[in-house]
């Protein structure tokens, strides 16, 4: 387990280091002088120089990447170019809120998902299988700026239940986190009948009930505990994809995440920014991914790397 | 026809899809002729016309048919039809010219005779007709799945297929690279791609295309794997084939199923994923007819005009529907582990 352990971080390493190369190369691919992608379009001369200098952009590549990774180990991001706020600054002030609205989407998903993946796989053919599954590929099939602004129009502008945009209180989370969870809310749901349904077929489901096990038991001591394992996998890289799916949501809802910060920072060609915000999102992802890899190992008595 | 293909066929959901597909197909092949007016035409006087204003089935005489009074906006009434006007609704009239694939025409399957229109699924913030405008996005967002789907396949499949085959190295430095561009989950990727490459439709097409290459080269490098340490494989080679002939005869055509199914996954997210960039503002430029950016637009007048976000979301689904319906009916129809 320990050795797994090392290995699957030390895969990681590399990764985290090619996130940070494509990074870095963002701003030296795009067309355009480096300096003014960095510094903004209406800098000064001075400010191009001060940045030319700062970055080494009269250097070779690899000088300028050791340049750049030096400063991002010391948590030096660079400077926006539209608020002139270091960078670290803007994502600590938005990414707290996208991990809010982010938890909040995924807590709709596993509370909604499982138990509708649960009821469909228990009566498979049903009326009510078919129509959770239904649900589920529209789910699945719909553009999530399309769902919010359709929530925004009955629930926000009709009925009045809840605001239509901005952050707050509550009230102002729950049509944000319902539209950014429902494509995991369908996925969840599918997968969790899937899995169900395999399990429910194996041999030693067939002993339990044989033994004379009450159905409940059966059904949720030994069935639905092997079912949930893979589920678990995909609640956590679901999370990690909520992360970059808010950047639509939290258009629609003006939620001031980072999604937000990127998708203005990207309009207004405020590199730096478009930069932080994107490596944030990726290192979180990838670290996520190897939270569930370990989690995985843990829960699941069948896996056994060596 | 096989066995699978035929199951497949007879699944009720793979007939839906097709024929949902179907019906896009024939819009998107004869949007000109079936779209009453060009996606460009504006009328400032008449914006945010709510969907078949105007229309009435009695006639200045009172007889039955389907009659149209002129619609416009005021200032500051509002929208207003002046109903002392009725224009007959003709079917196959002459109206706009239009070129398209080539053909040049003048015909619609319907419009109005004289000064007024029938806006089916009424107009967007420049008057201009939103029926006729979703009928032009199809192809927009058919192409758009296309040319994103053919990318992934033409770089994925080789990016997966190659250092599997090869081993060792090769395919450490393969994975390496996928695992980085999949660290860029969901949309991520493509809207990272946008910001290097600019904004627009193409530049969107490409980044969405880029962004399913990790996807399929994963796929594929799965598949070749899991084959190419078997018996048969060795034979072919004892038998003197080629790596390249052996790769590509007797391996790759097992990939054929798994990547089918994925295409058509695929392209239900390459739509979502162009009509999301559109959206934001990072995809298709105005005025095209693009989906998303019609989104987009409807968006700031959502609660004086549904319609305008509403009807272009609606073609998404049912565009997205289409390939989801279709991707899954081919798993359940031709993956032997869904049996």
């Amino acid at each position: 387990m320990t050795a797994y352990l090392l290995r699957r971080i030390l895969i990681a390493l590399p990764t985290l280091l090619g996130v940070v190369v494509l990074v870095f190369l963002m701003v030296r691919l795009a067309p355009g002088d480096p300096a003014v992608l960095l510094a903004g379009e209406f800098a000064t001369p001075e400010t191009l120089e001060a940045i030319r200098a700062r970055y080494g952009l009269d250097r070779g590549l690899p000088e300028q990447f050791l340049i750049y990774l030096e400063a991002l180990l010391r948590g030096d991001l660079g400077e926006s170019a539209r608020s002139r706020r270091p960078v670290l600054e803007e994502l600590k002030t938005y990414f707290p809120n996208t991990l809010e609205l982010a938890s909040a989407a995924i807590l709709v998903a596993v509370l909604t998902g499982i138990p509708l993946g649960v009821l469909a796989a228990l009566r498979p053919g049903s009326g009510l299988d078919l129509s959770v599954m239904v649900l589920a590929l529209l789910g699945v099939s719909m553009p999530v700026f399309w769902f919010g602004l359709l929530a925004i129009l009955i629930f926000s502008v009709g009925l009045g239940w809840f605001p239509v945009a901005g952050k707050g209180t509550l009230a102002h989370l729950v049509l944000p986190a319902i539209t950014l969870g429902i494509n995991a809310t369908a996925l969840l749901a599918r997968m969790t009948r899937g899995t169900l349904l395999e399990v429910l077929s194996q041999d030693y489901i067939r002993t339990a009930r044989a033994k004379g096990l009450a159905e409940r038991v059966v059904i949720f001591k030994h069935a639905l505990r092997n079912a949930l394992i893979p589920v678990v996998t995909v609640v956590g890289l679901e999370f990690g994809t909520l992360l970059s799916g808010a950047v639509i949501t939290e258009t629609i809802f003006a939620w001031p995440g980072l999604g937000q910060l990127l998708v203005g920072s990207i309009l207004a060609r405020d590199y730096p920014v478009v930069q932080g915000a994107v490596l944030l999102v990726a290192i979180s992802f990838v670290l996520i991914n190897l939270l569930v890899d370990l989690l995985y190992a843990a829960i699941d008595p069948r896996v056994r790397y060596d | 026809m096989t066995r699978p293909w035929r199951r497949f066929l007879r699944n009720r959901l793979a007939q839906a899809g097709l024929l949902l597909l179907f019906l896009y197909l024939l819009g998107a092949l004869f949007a000109p002729f079936l779209a009453p007016y060009s996606p460009y035409s504006q009328d400032l006087r008449s914006t945010y016309i709510p969907p078949l204003a105007g229309l009435s089935l009695r006639g200045p005489g009172g007889e039955w048919g389907l009659w149209v009074s002129p619609a416009f906006r005021h200032p500051l009434e509002g929208v207003q039809v002046r109903w002392e006007e009725k224009y007959p609704v003709r079917f196959l009239v002459r109206g706009e010219a239009w070129s398209w694939l080539g053909v040049r025409g003048e015909l619609h399957l319907f419009g109005v005779e004289g000064p007024a229109r029938l806006y089916l699924l009424g107009t967007d913030e420049q008057g201009r007709d939103l029926f006729s405008r979703i009928l032009y996005g199809i192809p927009i967002s058919l192409s758009i799945g296309l040319v994103a789907v053919g990318i992934g396949l033409l770089l994925g499949t080789p990016l997966g297929a190659l250092p599997a085959y090869l081993g060792g190295r090769w395919d450490l430095l393969a994975q390496r690279l996928v695992d980085i561009l999949l660290a860029f989950p969901g949309i991520l990727l493509a809207i990272v791609l946008v910001a290097i490459l600019g904004p627009g439709l193409l530049n969107g097409m490409i980044a969405v295309g880029i962004a399913a290459v990790p996807i399929y080269a994963r796929l594929v490098r799965g598949v070749v794997l899991s084959l190419k340490s078997l018996d048969y494989v060795e034979a072919a080679r004892a038998l003197g084939a080629s790596h390249a002939r052996v790769l590509l005869r007797h391996i790759l055509p097992n990939a054929l199923t798994p990547l089918l199914i994925q295409t058509s996954l695929q392209m239900a997210i390459a739509i979502l994923f162009a009509a999301g960039l559109g959206f934001l503002g990072l995809g298709a430029r105005p005025p095209e007819p693009e989906w998303g950016l019609m989104l987009a637009r409807g968006r700031e007048y959502l609660a004086v005009a549904p319609h305008v976000a509403t009807f272009p979301g609606l073609a998404i689904v049912g565009l997205v529907l289409a390939f989801n319906l279709l991707g899954d009916a081919l798993r359940d129809a031709l993956d032997p582990r869904s049996r």
